[in-house]
């Protein structure tokens, strides 16, 4: 199935988006009175769900990568080529993931249910959307074949991942905090780290999705 | 007699192809100007023209070595202040016309490196981000009396151009914030301030009319022995000089009219503030918990000993100390009086030792660290991992990242146990690709690790390793084991050895280029 290899799925997903300025704002855009749906999109995409420099869709289980970003038209490649023109403007959301389509959704829904409120109003056909079954129906009905895609993960749950990462940083701060040491000092300082690391609880301590570094670290001063 | 060379060595400024320091210049100054009158700084640079030194050869009848050597060159805003015309400088890649701090987040100069931190001749208090250094004039020579007579020489011709203005304000010794130039010397030898050799090996490339011996290590490697002349081959000139083709068969970007930029080229001016005390308790630190000790450490984190000795043909110690003083006693015999063609080709087979190797017999970096200094910025054919015929070519990866170095050491070290105090070295890096070349060897290969496979490690000595929040230096190195009785050494928490003080990007036009500038006839129509 050209949307899944092994155990990643690509979903990709083409919102219409509606034509023209849309009649009432919610608070946080009121500000945007006058611009188009498409504008909105895009301001809550750049600014709004930008609460910190991690996406909200760090807080969806089992997300590998994802995108969201609107298309506007098919470009023109210039004479003699023909030019044509989308019937409207696109909300494409792209995300890999571990597993299968409807649980992702679920997901989705459960965690960022105020996104997804926000941003499908400016969309088509969006207007049935009011739990986690009709966001799946919605998403299923604007969803197009992947094809080929590049799976830029192992085949494991996002919970093990994370761990394995978390415990490829902590071992090796072990190696460096720990080099030199006789056996005996490294053997307890081994099953410390064990005890404080719990390689098999996938729960915790983990590493935070969505997080670039397991440490705070200060990348020089200045500007 | 002068050798044949195809390029036109008489039109080539001499800084170009003469490393100064291998002809027993040992002494610097660089001495920067603004230009407020364009007509009186075409003047300035009139007058100055006929003192510059050339690239043509010094060896050989006929032709004697000078007391001082002189060479300039110019910013971009010095070029639109010399009235270079707009269509021409329009013609100058984007990272040449935004100048070095605005291309501080490629190239590291953050945190401590940042421009708030430089020397105040960089900054022009009304617009602080603004190049305001318009020429710079290199001095180089053997005695401090011949330096400034010379400096005294220009600082005449500059009286009669009330135009132009020698810009102070280089730190120096004693807390001095306000010195009329940038004194250069290196006073021991060819040691750096962290006790290395430095300046061993340069780029050695097509009619640059030195020695052949220097294409041992200095040219690409061919894939043949290494310590054979068929190892090598000199690389294309157009990677050093603009208007001559490079090692893609192309020209570099450059501005119009093509004569403009003809036999001239890119030069990067950085003052580099070295952190004695910091090194120096990192060597003493690690030296005792790594197992070899701090000098096998020190040289662990170069890829030589300090006295010059490259790892991969001297891994121990020992090993290291013979050869160098090996190397010293030959030297003194074969420039004795009374030395014999054996004592000069001793002399010259223990010289090539110091250039002529490749890492092919250390693919796991059991002798020299994939990570040390020189591996990382001369890779020769380290790239290739140990596939022969990895590539078209064994330097396909490292012949386009090649730089010229240029510079010395300045400032003296009064208290070893110190950062703060005047010492540093005033590096030069020339290329005809500020971009390809030295940008990209700051970018990837000095702050970045991948291409050694290394991760986000950077280099030992010059990567801006930034701090942990508690004020901890991030930077991490791994010396490699060997396999058999070495473990790995995995060095974490290094600090910042070296900071960025100040600096810019040049161009060095050629001798037609300069008269073209004083004469303000540069037409790009």
């Amino acid at each position: 199935m050209p949307n899944q290899s092994n155990n990643a799925y690509a979903l990709t997903t083409l919102c219409p988006i509606l034509p023209g300025v849309p009649d009432d704002l919610p608070p946080e855009i009121s500000h945007m009175n006058g611009q188009t749906h498409s504008a909105c999109i895009r301001y809550l995409l750049q600014d709004v769900f930008r609460v910190s420099v991690n996406s909200p869709m760090a807080k969806v289980p089992n997300t590998y990568l994802s995108r969201f970003y609107i298309l506007q038209d098919v470009p023109y490649q210039g004479h003699p080529a023909i030019l044509e023109h989308l019937k409207s403007e696109y909300l494409v959301f792209s995300s890999n993931f571990h597993g299968d389509l409807e649980p992702y959704l679920e997901g989705m829904w459960a965690n960022v249910k105020p996104e997804i409120q926000a941003l499908l109003p400016h969309c088509w056909g969006s207007e049935n959307v009011r739990d986690s079954a009709s966001f799946i129906a919605y998403i299923r009905k604007c969803q197009i074949e992947t094809t080929f895609f590049f799976v830029g993960s192992t085949d494991e749950p996002l919970d093990v991942q994370l761990k394995s990462l978390y415990l490829k940083q902590e071992f090796s701060k072990f190696v460096f905090e720990n080099q030199g040491k006789s056996k005996e000092e490294i053997q307890r300082a081994f099953a410390e780290f064990e005890r404080r690391t719990q390689p098999v609880n996938t729960d915790a301590p983990t590493w935070v999705a969505g997080a670039y570094s397991l440490d705070t670290v200060v990348k020089g001063a200045g500007e | 007699m002068i050798p044949q060379s195809a390029l036109e060595l008489q039109d080539i400024q001499g800084n170009i192809v003469k490393a100064y320091g291998r002809y027993g210049f040992p002494r610097a100054r660089y001495v920067f100007y603004r230009v407020d009158d364009a007509r009186k700084g075409r003047k300035f640079v009139e007058n100055v023209a006929p003192l510059v030194t050339t690239s043509v050869p010094w060896s050989g009848a006929g032709v004697d070595i000078p007391d001082v050597a002189v060479n300039i060159a110019f910013t971009y805003e010095g070029l639109w202040h010399l009235d270079v015309p707009e269509e021409t400088l329009h013609g100058f890649p984007d990272e040449f016309s935004m100048g070095m701090k605005a291309r501080r987040d490629i190239l590291g100069d953050i945190g401590p490196n940042h421009y708030t931190r430089w020397d105040p001749i960089w900054t022009d208090k009304a617009h602080p981000f603004r190049q305001h250094v318009h020429i710079l004039i290199g001095i180089n020579g053997k005695e401090e009396d011949q330096l400034e007579a010379m400096y005294q020489r220009i600082c005449c011709i500059l009286g009669e151009s009330d135009g132009v203005e020698l810009l102070t304000g280089h730190r120096g010794p004693g807390g001095a914030e306000d010195l009329a130039y940038q004194p250069a010397i290196a006073a021991d030898s060819d040691k750096e301030h962290f006790g290395y050799s430095d300046g061993i090996s340069s780029p050695y490339f097509e009619g640059c009319g030195e020695s052949p011996r220097y294409i041992l290590g200095g040219g690409k490697p061919t894939g043949q022995d290494p310590t054979k002349p068929e190892g090598w081959a000199p690389l294309a000139a157009g990677e050093f000089i603009l208007g001559q083709p490079d090692e893609s068969g192309a020209y570099s970007e450059a501005p119009g009219p093509p004569l403009f930029a003809r036999n001239g080229t890119y030069m990067v001016y950085r003052k580099l503030h070295q952190n004695v005390g910091t090194f120096n308790a990192l060597l003493a630190e690690e030296g005792r918990k790594y197992s070899g000790g701090p000098e096998e450490f020190a040289a662990k984190l170069s890829g030589r000993w300090r006295n010059g000795a490259p790892l991969p043909l001297y891994p121990t110690g020992a090993e290291a100390d013979k050869f160098a003083s090996e190397l010293v006693a030959a030297e003194a015999k074969a420039r004795s009086a009374s030395a014999t063609k054996q004592d000069k080709d001793e002399f010259e087979r223990l010289r090539l030792k110091l250039t002529a190797y490749d890492y092919t017999d250390d693919n796991d970096g059991a002798k020299c660290p994939f990570g040390a200094h020189t591996r990382r910025m001369n890779p020769r054919s380290a790239l290739e991992f140990g596939v022969k015929g990895a590539f078209d070519s064994p330097g396909a990866l490292s012949n386009r990242r090649r730089i010229l170095r240029r510079g010395l050491p300045y400032g003296h070290v009064s208290d070893p146990t110190r950062d703060d105090g005047d010492h540093g070295v005033v590096m030069m890096i020339l290329n005809a690709d500020l971009s390809r070349q030295f940008e990209f060897v700051q970018q990837q290969w000095t702050n970045y690790g991948n291409d050694f496979r290394l991760g986000n490690d950077q280099d030992p000595l010059l990567g801006n390793h930034g701090i942990n929040v508690n004020g901890r230096g991030t930077g991490r190195m791994l010396i490699e084991g060997d396999g058999k009785t070495r473990v790995p050494y995995f060095c974490g928490g290094m600090p910042t050895l070296v900071e960025t003080r100040g600096g810019d990007y040049f161009f060095i036009p050629s001798m037609t280029c300069l008269r073209m500038i004083a004469m303000g006839v540069v037409d790009p129509t």
